[in-house]
């Protein structure tokens, strides 16, 4: 749908490559003038791709009536809003200086993926999750955990990055610049409680929603949203543990988020659509 | 430097000019600046001055309302005020003029011009003797609007170099590299084995950056009881070290030892109870006091000498390369200074 002069996809393009830059800004200040770029001009470069992410987002959800979360594209796109929104309202209670680096990394590389995969916009102009307000909340709160699981990985992989600078002794680069391994270490925990909960509220709503509709949820759908949060719940029990080391930890906080987002698929698999799709559903759209 | 710029003067005698023996006669308390202010203000042809002297710097700056002479009284005053002959005075120094002065007080401000370069101290020391200065009454609209804009200009070089950036000594980068470990030194424990200066002048450097508990180990219990009183903290002794071990989060050791303290194998035992909980070994000791086998142990981080000066000229390289970028920084700031100070009315009266 248009509004103000652009297509959905076309405001989305644009908040892509404010994130971009973002990110290149952001890189070049770093490693080539050996200067951090200041929170402020990271925050508001971001909160404008934010913006007109939003725009495009609300455009796409005019057309049907609801949250843009219809196909794969849209549910990627709902994610790196949530984690961008994450970054912006609740970024500076963190104090983690570069996130804003690697959150515009992250929100570019996932944003380009879905615009560049037409295959992920399919023709779904109903959302697959159905008309309830109810399970539209679930959804929304699944993919914003999605977004703080994004977020999680990111610092993991700060964490890998500044360990690994300390132990080979390895000053330049980027090491200057990022926080310390300690303060990785306890934002992890957060992100991961925090994350842990939102996707546990997610499923306790649709748990209500799943036991009054019980034929409306595919049952692959069910297996690997319970998979990734049980795997969140292990992970989360092993670190208040102790058990694992942050190292071991750092890896299975990015390997368990690649294979949150491989469930995706799982999320926007056929049956789902046919059952919810009308007969006569638009063509793929291009940028 | 045409001479018409001679209403602006600068003297400077510092590490550039001479020796640290010939440095030191030009050394100055509070009370001997104050008389020798008042002695240069003794002639009517010294309008404005400022008198900045560091361990390593004695510069005047002055405003004369007569270039030619200005610079006769100016050294003059130095001769008679040290007891120095003043061909000699004028041989330590070095004069400049005008912008050229402007520059130099830019780039001193800046720590361009500092022993070590980069070093923040200066711009404190130029801020107080600016602060005593008009506390005197020796300042005017000239040197009042030269040294604001010349702070601002240095505050530019410190924010858009590197010139500032890395610590250069090595007390300075293990206190950096703790923080890059633990964030905030606040809650952090820190062990010093052995009583030398290296080791001392570390643990000070750590507690003047918020760590607060300390151990002191040594061979002898007397010692370390002595060490201790000293500089605070709990004495052990070497000994009993892998009973105290787990109680610190970084070990400072810089103890003659004919074995290492600490190897893989005997860390290895403690890295359990620790609980995830990082150790960051600082090895200042020659022969090496740890086990370089320490490294391999997850969660262990452990620096050497050589690994700590290597980061210190690393990042000193850093700042000499900035220098270049700084002065250019400086000679366009010090230009538009000066058109400021033309465009006022300030200098240039002919």
């Amino acid at each position: 749908m248009s509004l103000l002069g652009l297509e959905d996809r076309q405001w989305i393009f644009l908040a892509t490559v404010v994130f971009v830059v973002t990110a290149a800004l952001g890189t070049y200040t770093a490693l080539k003038l050996h200067r951090k770029a200041r929170r402020p001009y990271t925050l508001v470069l971001v909160s404008f791709g934010w913006i007109l992410q939003t725009i495009g987002l609300y455009a796409r959800g005019l057309e049907y009536g609801g949250c843009p979360l219809s196909n794969q594209f849209e549910l990627v796109q709902f994610m790196v809003w949530s984690a961008i929104a994450l970054y912006i309202f609740v970024g500076p209670a963190f104090r983690v200086s570069f996130l804003g680096m690697f959150t515009s990394t992250f929100a570019s590389v996932f944003s380009i993926l879905s615009l560049t995969i037409q295959s992920w916009d399919s023709p779904s102009r109903t959302p697959i999750f159905g008309d309830s307000p109810w399970i539209e909340t679930h959804a929304a709160l699944a993919l914003f955990s999605y977004g703080v699981f994004g977020i999680l990985a990111l610092t993991s992989v700060m964490y890998l990055l500044q360990s690994r600078s300390l132990k080979q002794k390895n000053m330049g680069g980027l090491f200057p610049y990022m926080p310390s391994i300690f303060e990785l270490t306890q934002i992890n925990f957060r992100l991961l409680t925090i994350g842990f909960l939102i996707l546990s509220a997610s499923l306790a709503i649709g748990a209500v929603y799943w036991s009054h509709e019980i034929d409306s949820v595919d049952l692959p759908k069910l297996g690997t949203t319970i998979v990734v949060w049980f795997a969140y719940g292990v992970l989360l029990l092993l670190r208040f543990r102790q058990t694992l080391s942050y190292k071991q930890y750092s890896w299975a906080c990015i390997s368990v988020f690649a294979a949150a987002l491989l469930s995706l698929e799982a999320v926007d698999q056929p049956k789902a659509k046919e059952s919810l799709l009308p007969d006569s559903a638009p063509p793929a759209r291009s940028p | 430097m045409s001479t018409h710029h001679g209403e602006l003067l600068l003297i400077t005698i510092n590490h550039e000019t001479v020796s640290l023996e010939e440095r030191e006669r030009y050394s100055l308390d509070d009370e001997q600046i104050k008389v020798l202010y008042e002695a240069l203000h003794r002639s009517p042809v010294i309008e404005e001055s400022l008198i900045l002297n560091t361990c390593n710097r004695f510069e005047l700056y002055s405003k004369t309302s007569d270039p030619k002479s200005g610079e006769a009284i100016a050294f003059e005053t130095l001769g008679s005020f040290y007891n120095i002959k003043r061909e000699e005075v004028e041989s330590h120094a070095r004069i400049r003029f005008g912008q050229e002065a402007i520059k130099h007080l830019i780039e001193v401000s800046a720590g361009l011009r500092s022993q070590i370069t980069g070093e923040a101290e200066i711009f404190g020391q130029v801020k107080e003797a600016y602060a005593t200065c008009q506390q005197l009454g020796y300042s005017g609209r000239l040197i009042n609007r030269m040294v604001q804009k010349g702070f601002q200009a240095a505050k530019l070089i410190r924010h858009s170099t590197p010139i500032g950036e890395g610590q250069i000594n090595i007390s300075n980068v293990a206190v950096d590299l703790s923080l890059k470990i633990f964030g905030s030194l606040k809650n952090t424990s820190a062990l010093v084995i052995g009583t030398g200066e290296i080791g001392g002048k570390t643990a000070k450097a750590l507690k003047s950056r918020g760590a607060s508990k300390f151990g002191v180990a040594s061979h002898h219990s007397e010692r370390a009881n002595e060490i201790a009183d000293e500089w605070g903290g709990n004495p052990h002794t070497l000994a009993e070290l892998e009973t105290y071990l787990n109680d610190y989060d970084i070990i400072i050791s810089s103890t003659e030892t004919d074995s290492p303290l600490l190897d893989a194998r005997s860390l290895e035992k403690h890295m359990d109870a620790r609980k995830n909980r990082p150790l960051f070994l600082i090895d200042l000791g020659l022969p090496r006091n740890m086990d370089a086998s320490c490294q391999e142990i997850e969660n262990v981080y452990l620096y050497n000498l050589d690994d700590l000066a290597k980061i210190a000229e690393d990042n000193l390289s850093e700042r000499r390369a900035a220098i270049k970028h700084s002065e250019e920084i400086a000679a366009q700031k010090s230009a538009s200074i000066w058109q400021t100070l033309e465009s006022r009315g300030l200098v240039n009266f002919q």
